[in-house]
């Protein structure tokens, strides 16, 4: 039932330009909080960590309220225990109006650009700038277009325009360059167009449904629109959000506004920055600009070095600064390119900055539910036996491994045509694939007969990241 | 015969608070509503005033081309024709245009605040941005691109 299914979704699919693939972090769409802030067991895809959520939820509002800018919130726990999701959930709750920027600590390292200028473009990413544009339109459907050529055949063109909208109707005159542009967008009675006020530009919107029947032959991209309500002359006005680090770009002369689109920005010069920043801080004096302090997050914060923390330390003094979401799952180690230990990898200076939030790891019933999560999001169907082995298997091994075998048990589930993934569908991938415990044991096992295994591994030394 | 009296009395309780509370709604359901009303007042009044504004610009225009030679005009007041000076009538039209944009943008200016506040007994998220004060032009034209996306 469910391949079939599966399969005449097929053609469907296609149709679509977009297609959302089901990411680890996609069933997450939120903190899960009560209105009181009080983190429900299970919601919005989040499972337990009830500390941590209800952690997150206050700084969450305190981001929401902008009373906070230029703090830094340090998440904390071993690996598979919900530090990305707890961060997914805060960006989900933040809503489309926050910026919201995630990169991992190794997006820095990069040929084209120093360390610190990906640093600050990241920042500058999560610094959002909103702008509110005013346009005076004439919006209606015009009705008739009359124009009078002079009989000389030269000299200056007049006209009328007759607009209407499902209110009223009046009459423009015409001058000859208002004439030259409505021939040049080919306006003709029935089309609903808008004109800009202050700069005569004409657009055209559709034609309106009234004239639908007007002709039986029509161009396939003929959009139909309806005729405006309300007055003729009204007033638009669009609120933008859009991120310093844009605004630099397109400022950047080198590299015009094209290099937004494909994607390589190079660097930006330290005083295009300054004159963006004060343009900004004057606009927001002059009320025409609102700054929205938004949110960085850098995932796996550990593989940055000294210098960039350091830079950290001074771009959160900065008044333009967003609020910075750190995760790690290191414990006591060497800050990277040091040999000085620190807690989480990150000096001791920083960290003093930092709210910790810590994660722990779950229990058997949230895994449970967890998993159940997962199948729903991977749309496949456990037995509840099956269900009962995987949560085992989540315990014992780790989350993420037992994430991973739901997706492929249910493609040999498909694939003998059941419509509920079995125990045995589950022993099947769990003997086809290896975690990492059962993995490093066959590695000692079988040491001898892997390639290149005269260099005998020296476990009492660190690995240096 | 206790426990009868209890379950009596807390029946009425529970009546009671019934009403309460059905009164309540209706106290909200008419603030919402009257709240929704003042804004398709407010709307039909901008079309009104926005009618008669195209209606002086139509006649400022007749004023200006086809009633060049004219020296005196009809104009309509109320339901009465009078005959008046040119110059003077074109006066009194671009003044009342001048009042009534003024009006105008009052209007849209109050409807902004009525729809805040509907929103706000509705429970939805106030509008944010709106009360800035707009770019110019020039400031538009230059970051364009970003704002087209």
């Amino acid at each position: 039932m469910a391949a079939q299914m599966a399969t005449t979704k097929v053609p469907e699919v296609r149709d679509i330009t977009r297609i959302e693939r089901i990411g680890a972090h996609s069933h997450i769409r939120g903190l899960g909080l009560d209105d009181a802030l009080e983190p429900r067991q299970v919601s919005q895809g989040m499972v337990g960590q009830l500390a941590s959520r209800r952690a997150a939820g206050l700084i969450l509002e305190m981001i929401k309220d902008g009373h906070i800018a230029g703090r830094a919130v340090l998440i904390a726990g071993q690996p598979g225990t919900g530090k990305t999701a707890i961060a997914m959930g805060i960006a989900q709750s933040l809503g489309p109006d926050t910026p919201f920027t995630a990169m991992a600590g190794s997006e820095i390292f990069s040929l084209e650009m120093s360390k610190t200028e990906a640093l600050s473009q990241a920042f500058r990413k999560a610094i959002g700038v909103r702008i509110k544009e005013e346009t005076e339109i004439i919006e209606g459907e015009v009705v008739e277009i009359q124009i009078d050529r002079p009989a000389t055949g030269t000299g200056a063109k007049v006209g009328k325009l007759t607009l209407k909208t499902t209110e009223m109707e009046t009459i423009y005159d015409l001058g000859s360059k208002m004439i030259e542009s409505l021939s040049k967008e080919r306006v003709q009675a029935g089309d609903v167009i808008t004109i800009d006020k202050a700069t005569g530009k004409i657009s055209k919107l559709g034609r309106s449904f009234t004239r639908a029947r007007d002709y039986d032959a029509m161009g396939a991209q003929t959009q139909f629109v309806q005729c405006p309500e309300g007055e003729l002359q009204k007033r638009k006005e669009v609120v933008h959000t859009v991120s310093l680090h844009e605004i630099d770009v397109i400022n950047s002369r080198t590299q015009g506004f094209l290099a937004l689109f494909s994607g390589d920005t190079g660097e930006i010069k330290a005083e295009v920055r300054e004159q963006i920043n004060a343009k900004v801080s004057e606009w927001r004096e002059e009320g025409k600009a609102e700054i929205i302090p938004g949110v960085l997050f850098i995932d796996e914060v550990h593989m940055l070095d000294m210098e960039c923390f350091s830079f950290l330390n001074r771009a959160l003094e900065s008044d333009l600064s967003p609020v910075l979401i750190m995760a790690t799952n290191r414990g006591i180690t060497n800050i990277r390119g040091t040999n000085y230990q620190s807690p989480h990898g990150i000096p001791i200076d920083l960290l003093d900055r930092l709210l910790i939030i810590a994660t722990s790891p779950y229990t058997e019933k949230e895994t449970r539910q967890i998993l159940k999560i997962r199948c729903e999001e991977e749309d496949v169907e456990l037995s509840e036996e099956a269900h009962t082995v995987l949560t085992r298997i989540g315990q014992e091994t780790s989350l993420r491994y037992a994430i991973q075998l739901i997706s492929t048990a249910g493609l040999v589930c498909r694939k003998r045509r059941g419509t509920e993934v079995q125990v045995e569908d589950i022993k099947r991938v769990y003997s086809l694939f290896l975690d990492e415990a059962r993995s490093s044991q066959y590695m000692k096992e079988y040491q001898d007969s892997f390639l290149f295994n005269e260099t005998t591994l020296d476990t009492s030394k660190p690995m240096t990241v | 015969m206790s426990c009868g009296v209890i379950v009596a009395s807390g029946k009425y309780f529970c009546c009671n608070t019934v009403i309460m509370e059905a009164q309540r709604i209706l106290e909200y359901l008419t603030e919402v509503e009257e709240a929704a009303e003042d804004i398709l007042a407010n709307k039909q009044q901008i079309v009104d005033l926005d009618k008669k504004r195209n209606m002086n610009r139509e006649a400022l225009n007749a004023l200006k081309n086809e009633l060049v030679s004219e020296e005196k005009v009809q104009v309509c007041f109320g339901n009465m024709f009078i005959k008046f000076p040119k110059a003077k009538t074109k006066e009194m039209i671009q003044q009342d245009q001048e009042q009534l944009d003024e009006e105008i943008h009052k209007l849209r200016n109050v409807m902004k605040d009525q729809l805040n506040h509907l929103n706000n007994l509705q429970g939805k998220p106030e509008l944010t941005g709106y009360n800035l004060s707009p770019l110019s032009s020039d400031e538009v034209k230059a970051i364009n691109h970003l704002l087209k996306r």
